[in-house]
């Protein structure tokens, strides 16, 4: 089964900015995920700042790891979007298993 | 009984030390303060936010500000940006008809109490300021090969870059025995040289204050704190573990510094004694100027806020995602 999340209605204009704005989605993503959905962020026609991006995405790994990514698609992702998804994730995953390295 | 102060003629980023000197004196007044402004010249929206905070300040601690002698033409744009807010203005003449109608170019004087507030509040401060450009129309038709119209491709960067700015005010000011520390904001575009300017002001704890005890942080300084701060992924809670609060990457401010770069600007901090100007000279500042709290001030070349990309002002990483990453 598929959760759908369109960023588009959490949107000012074409971007989605705020971490006040991503903490209340992520925890409605992490109750799915937990349920074991699979779950698809749709970036349809938005734009992202890497702050909103962490705190849906990055604050995930960091609580869950990196595994939690394999649950999720991200769909129609502009070439910015993506890129900062990237960065995310790749950030937080370092982090993530740097501090349970040690 | 009132401490009587001289405002200096140029109350803006250019000249943020003599702007935080004056500031730290009527901060440190003990009674009423009567502010002699008949010196004033100019006042940008840095200089707007750290006069703001500083009346509502004063007033909060039920000292009655009073400000004489402001040249009149300068007075009806300071009372247009509400600068004066609980402010009694004495000896203050206004020049009907010499005022400049600047409804096309400004966002006045806006204070935020809460975190909710910094989205809508990024977006309607560059909607204001993009929506009034007069060589833009927002109704435009977007371009085919884009989907953007020019207007989107102004106001994004400006949006990210406000989001940024009030997301870490809101969020770090508050720390260290801040509970009330408010944030202020205002902006203006000078369309002579093409400049958009915007002033982030927060009185809460600071850079040394948010960063106090990080690892990163070599020095125990304002200025130090204040380059730390710069640095991509430094933030006083992305090492500190998982939290029930929302932890930070540490790269809002290094992205909002690039695309102040990338768009011919400049951004300038000033925290404590400490001031960093990302061109021209930085440092500790001189004796009795200081600041409490955060003031940033961004300076952009508004026909270059189409050119910002958001992937190309990322941080370098070396590492890779473990897990592949599924776009559709």
């Amino acid at each position: 089964m598929h959760n759908s999340f369109i960023l588009q209605q959490y949107a000012r204009g074409r971007l989605v900015g705020a971490r006040a704005t991503a903490a209340p989605l992520r925890e409605l993503l992490e109750g799915a995920l937990l349920r074991g959905e699979e779950c698809i962020l749709d970036f349809s026609g938005v734009q992202a700042t890497q702050s909103f991006v962490d705190e849906l995405v990055g604050a995930l790994i960091l609580r869950h790891g990196p595994d939690i990514l394999a649950s999720l698609i991200f769909r129609s992702c502009s070439d910015d979007v993506r890129a900062i998804i990237e960065f995310v994730a790749a950030d937080r995953c370092d982090q993530f298993l740097k501090t349970r390295a040690h | 009984m009132s401490t009587r102060l001289v405002l200096p003629p140029y109350v803006s980023a250019r000249s943020a030390e003599a702007v935080a000197a004056f500031c730290q004196q009527a901060l440190n007044a003990e009674d009423d303060i009567e502010v002699d402004a008949q010196r004033l010249k100019f006042v940008d929206p840095l200089g707007m936010t750290m006069l703001g905070a500083t009346f509502y300040s004063a007033h909060e601690w039920g000292a009655s500000v009073r400000v004489c002698g402001l040249p009149a033409e300068i007075g009806g744009y300071l009372r247009r940006m509400d600068v004066f807010e609980g402010v009694e203005l004495i000896d203050c003449a206004d020049q009907p008809g010499r005022r400049h109608n600047r409804a096309d170019a400004l966002l006045e004087l806006t204070r935020l109490e809460r975190t909710a507030n910094s989205d809508a509040v990024a977006y309607q401060i560059a909607n204001a300021l993009v929506g009034n450009f007069p060589d833009v129309d927002p109704d435009e038709p977007p371009d085919e090969m884009t989907g953007y119209t020019r207007f989107e491709r102004l106001v994004e960067p400006l949006q990210y870059a406000l989001t940024e700015l009030l997301e870490n005010a809101l969020t770090h000011a508050r720390r260290g025995g801040y509970p009330n520390a408010n944030v202020w904001v205002a902006s203006q575009y000078y369309p002579s040289n093409d400049l958009v300017r915007l002033g982030v002001v927060d009185n809460g704890c600071g850079f040394l204050g948010s960063l106090h005890g990080h690892p990163e942080l070599r020095r125990e300084t304002h200025l130090d704190a204040i380059l730390t701060g710069l640095r991509p992924r430094v933030s006083c809670n992305r090492e500190l573990g998982i939290r029930n609060d929302s932890v930070n990457q540490g790269v809002g401010l290094t992205t909002t510094s690039r695309i102040a770069d990338r768009a011919g600007g400049s951004l300038m901090i000033i925290s404590g004694d400490g001031l960093h100007r990302s061109i021209g000279p930085s440092g500790k500042m001189g004796p009795e100027q200081y600041w409490q709290g955060v003031g940033i001030a961004l300076e952009c070349c508004r026909s270059s806020l189409n050119e910002v990309r958001f992937r190309e002002l990322l941080p370098g990483l070396e590492v890779e995602t473990p897990v592949r990453l599924r776009f559709e």
